[in-house]
C-alpha cells in the first residue's frame, strides 16, 4: 500500500520527465563540449590586452598616453572608455586613424580603455585590446572579479579558460533555473491539478489522510527531482569525457556539486506543493512558487554585493548549495544539505497541516 | 439503537462565509436501508454529504457514520464507505482498468472480481483510456468505482446522471441486488423517479433546511391518487365534493381528482355519468415535490 500513489504519479508524469531530461541531457554535455572553442577565442582576447600600452602621467598637468599596436586591414581606430570594466556605460573617446592618443586626466577613480579597429572586411569593429588605468591590474581578471558574476560564483574570482570556471558560469549559474522552475511547475501541478480537475473528492474518499496524500506526492517529486540530478550528472560528466578534462573536473566533483542542488530543489518542491494546497489553482500556485525562486535569488545576489547586505543570504537556499566550494576547494558541505532537507520537511509539514484544514473545493 | 444506523447527522451547519450551505440539518440513515437524498439544485445535498465524508469542515453539529466520527475518524470511516461525487475527473492517459485497480489498491481490495462483473453489466470497456471516454462511460466508471470495493456504505450524488436510460436499468438492479447483500445506500438526487423505483426512504431538503423524512410509500399515500375522467358531457364539480378528495378540477367534461380515501364513493359518483376515458394513477414523487413546494411558496407568500 505504501508509495502507491508515489507510484502513480511517476507514471502518468513520465512522458513530461523523458522530455525533459533529453533537453538536461543535451545542455549538459553540450556545455563541456564548447568550452575548448570559448577558450581560444578569449585567449585571443588576453593576448589583446598586451597590445594596448597606457601611460599615465608622472607629474600634475601631465596627459595619459594610449597607444596600440597597428591591425591590418584596419581603416580607423575607436577608443571607448569606462568606470567599468564590464564597458556597459561606455563613452566614445576617440575615433580616428591615429594608433596613439593623448589626453588630460581628469578623474581619479579606475578608468578602462577598449581599443576597437573597423576593418574593411567586416561590418562590425574588432577588439584591439583593453587596458586599464591601474597599473598591474589584469583588465579581464577585472570583468570577472565584477559583482554581476559573485552572485554566480560564491564571491570568488574564476579563470574562464578553465573547465571549472567555465562550467561554474556556464552550466551550474543557469542550471537551478531550468531544474528549478521545472520541479516548481511539477510540484504545484500535482497537486493543483487533482482540485482543478475534481479528483480529489475521489482520492480522499479511499482510507489514503491526507497527510499521506502529501507525502506520497512529496516522495514522488523528490524522487523527479533527483533523476534530472542524475540525468545532468550523467551528461555533465560524460561531455567533460568528451573534451578529456576529467582531469580538471573530476566525475566525482561532477556529482557532488551537482548532488548538493537536490534539497535545494526539494525546497522548491516543497514550497510549491505549500501554495497549491493553500490556492488550489495551478495558475496562481505556479506564480507563488516562481516568485518564491527568484525572490531566493535576489536575496542571494543582494547579499553579495556588499557586507551590510550579507544577512539577506542566511534566508536565501541559494546560499546553501555552494557548487563552488566543490568546484574549487573539494569540500561538500554536509551541513548545508541537511539544513536544506530540514527546510523542505518543514515545509512539507506545515503544508499536510494547511491542507487538513482546508475545504476541497467543488 | 445507535447500533441500528450508519449515519446520523445532528444539528449540522455548513455556512460559506455569510452563505448558508445548510442549516441545523438532522437526518439519520437506517443500516441497510437505500435512502434517497432530494432537492433542487444548490438545496445543500452535496454539502451534506462531503461535509459527511470531511472533503469539508462543519461549522457546527456533529455527524456519526458507523458510530464514528466523521472528521476525527474520517479514515477510519473511508474503510466502510464508497462514494461516487456528483461531478469528478479522472486520472487521465491510463485504461480505465489501471486507474480502477488504482483505486481498489489504496482501499486495500485486491479482488477485481467485483470491478470486472459491474463493468460487464455496466458494458463498460476496462480496455479504453480514461481521457477517450464519452460523458457517460466516465459515469459508469464512477458506478464501477463507488461499488467495487465491496463497502457497507455507498454514498453517491447523482449517480445516474449522463447514463442512458437502459443503464440506468441495468444500475437499478444492481442496487437493488446491493440492497439485499444489505448494504446501505445514501443517494442525493433530483430524478424523482429514481428515488421512487430504488428507495426506502426520502429525505427532502430545500434551500439548507431539511422539510421531510419519510418512506416513500407513505408520502405517496399522504398525496394520494390522482383521477382523470373524460365524460361525454361536462359534469358539476359538486358531485364530486366526497369526503377524502381535495382537488377538484372540471375542465369542459374532464374531470382531474386526487383521491385519499372513499375511492369507492367517488368511482360510484363518476359510474352515474357517461364516460369516455378514465385513468387512475399514483402521484409521481416529481408531481408531489412541485406540489410540496408550490404550496409551500404559496404560504410563505400569504404570509
Amino acid at each position: 500500500m505504501i508509495g502507491k500513489i508515489t507510484v502513480m504519479e511517476l507514471r502518468t508524469g513520465v512522458k513530461g520527465l523523458l522530455i525533459f531530461c533529453l533537453l538536461v541531457i543535451i545542455v549538459a554535455a553540450a556545455m563541456p563540449m564548447i568550452f575548448p572553442t570559448y577558450r581560444d577565442s578569449i585567449i585571443e582576447e588576453l593576448e589583446g590586452a598586451n597590445k594596448v600600452s597606457l601611460k599615465l602621467p608622472t607629474d600634475e598637468g601631465d596627459m595619459i598616453t594610449l597607444s596600440w599596436e597597428p591591425l591590418e586591414n584596419a581603416t580607423g581606430y575607436m577608443v571607448l572608455e569606462d568606470n567599468r570594466s564590464s564597458m556597459v556605460t561606455a563613452k566614445i573617446k576617440y575615433i580616428g586613424a591615429e594608433t596613439s592618443i593623448s589626453f588630460e586626466k581628469d578623474f581619479e577613480e579606475r578608468r578602462y580603455y577598449a581599443v576597437m579597429a573597423e576593418l574593411a572586411s567586416a561590418v562590425d569593429p574588432v577588439l584591439v585590446g583593453i587596458a586599464s588605468t591601474e597599473v598591474g591590474e589584469d583588465p579581464f581578471q577585472d570583468l570577472l572579479d565584477n559583482p554581476a558574476y559573485s552572485g554566480f560564483t560564491g564571491g570568488r574570482s574564476i579563470s574562464m579558460i578553465e573547465p571549472k570556471g567555465f562550467l561554474t558560469l556556464e552550466f551550474f549559474s543557469w542550471w537551478w533555473m531550468l531544474a528549478g522552475l521545472f520541479v516548481a511547475y511539477q510540484s504545484v501541478s500535482v497537486i493543483a491539478n487533482d482540485f482543478e480537475n475534481k479528483r480529489m473528492d475521489v482520492m480522499l474518499s479511499t482510507p489514503i489522510s491526507r497527510r499521506r496524500y502529501m507525502l506520497e506526492k512529496f516522495f514522488a517529486m523528490s524522487a523527479i527531482a533527483l533523476f534530472i540530478i542524475l540525468v545532468a550528472i550523467g551528461g555533465l560528466a560524460g561531455g567533460i569525457a568528451n573534451i578529456n578534462a576529467l582531469s580538471e573536473f573530476s566525475a566525482e566533483t561532477v556529482f557532488l556539486s551537482l548532488i548538493g542542488c537536490l534539497p535545494f530543489l526539494m525546497v522548491i518542491v516543497a514550497v510549491g506543493m505549500l501554495a497549491a494546497v493553500i490556492f488550489q489553482k495551478t495558475r496562481v500556485g505556479m506564480g507563488v512558487t516562481f516568485a518564491f525562486v527568484f525572490a531566493e535569488f535576489f536575496l542571494y545576489t543582494f547579499g553579495n554585493f556588499s557586507k551590510s547586505l550579507e544577512w539577506m543570504k542566511t534566508v536565501s537556499i541559494f546560499a546553501y548549495w555552494d557548487y563552488s566550494s566543490v568546484i574549487f576547494d573539494s569540500l561538500f558541505k554536509a551541513g548545508d544539505f541537511v539544513i536544506l532537507v530540514a527546510a523542505a520537511i518543514a515545509i512539507i509539514v506545515i503544508s499536510m497541516w494547511v491542507f487538513e484544514k482546508k475545504d476541497i473545493p467543488t | 439503537m445507535e447500533q441500528e444506523k450508519a449515519i446520523i447527522i445532528e444539528n449540522l451547519t455548513k455556512l460559506y462565509g455569510k452563505h448558508v450551505g445548510v442549516k441545523n440539518l438532522n437526518l439519520s440513515v437506517d443500516k441497510g436501508e437505500i435512502m434517497g437524498f432530494l432537492g433542487p439544485n444548490g438545496a445543500g445535498k452535496t454539502t451534506t454529504i462531503r461535509s459527511s465524508l470531511a472533503l469539508i469542515s462543519k461549522t457546527a453539529g456533529k455527524i456519526t457514520i458507523f458510530g464514528l466520527d466523521s472528521h476525527r475518524d474520517a479514515v477510519a470511516i473511508r474503510k466502510k464507505t464508497g462514494y461516487l461525487p456528483g461531478d469528478f475527473g479522472l486520472i487521465p492517459s491510463v485504461k480505465v482498468k489501471s486507474y480502477l485497480k488504482y483505486l481498489l489498491s489504496l482501499s486495500n481490495h485486491p479482488s477485481t472480481k467485483k470491478m470486472a462483473e459491474l463493468a460487464e453489466r455496466l458494458e463498460l470497456d476496462l480496455d479504453r483510456k480514461t481521457n477517450e471516454l464519452s460523458k457517460g462511460n466516465k459515469q459508469k466508471v464512477g458506478i464501477v468505482q463507488v461499488l467495487m470495493a465491496d463497502q457497507d456504505l455507498i454514498i453517491m450524488d447523482e449517480p445516474t446522471s449522463g447514463l442512458d436510460p437502459l443503464m440506468q436499468q441495468e444500475f437499478y438492479r444492481i442496487l437493488r441486488e446491493e440492497h439485499r447483500q444489505g448494504k446501505t445506500v445514501f443517494m442525493a438526487s433530483h430524478n424523482l423517479a429514481e428515488v421512487e423505483k430504488v428507495c426506502d426512504r426520502v429525505a427532502i431538503i430545500r434551500e439548507g433546511h431539511l422539510e421531510v423524512v419519510e418512506k416513500i410509500q407513505a408520502l405517496q399515500e399522504k398525496t394520494g391518487k390522482v383521477l382523470e375522467v373524460e365524460f361525454s358531457d361536462p359534469v358539476s364539480v359538486n358531485e364530486f365534493r366526497i369526503e377524502g378528495v381535495s382537488e377538484i378540477q372540471e375542465d369542459n367534461g374532464k374531470l382531474t381528482l386526487t383521491i385519499h380515501e372513499n375511492l369507492d364513493s367517488v368511482i360510484a359518483a363518476v359510474s352515474r355519468h357517461r364516460i369516455l376515458n378514465m385513468n387512475l394513477r399514483t402521484y409521481s414523487l416529481e408531481q408531489l415535490f412541485l406540489k410540496y413546494y408550490t404550496e409551500e411558496n404559496r404560504e410563505r407568500g400569504g404570509a
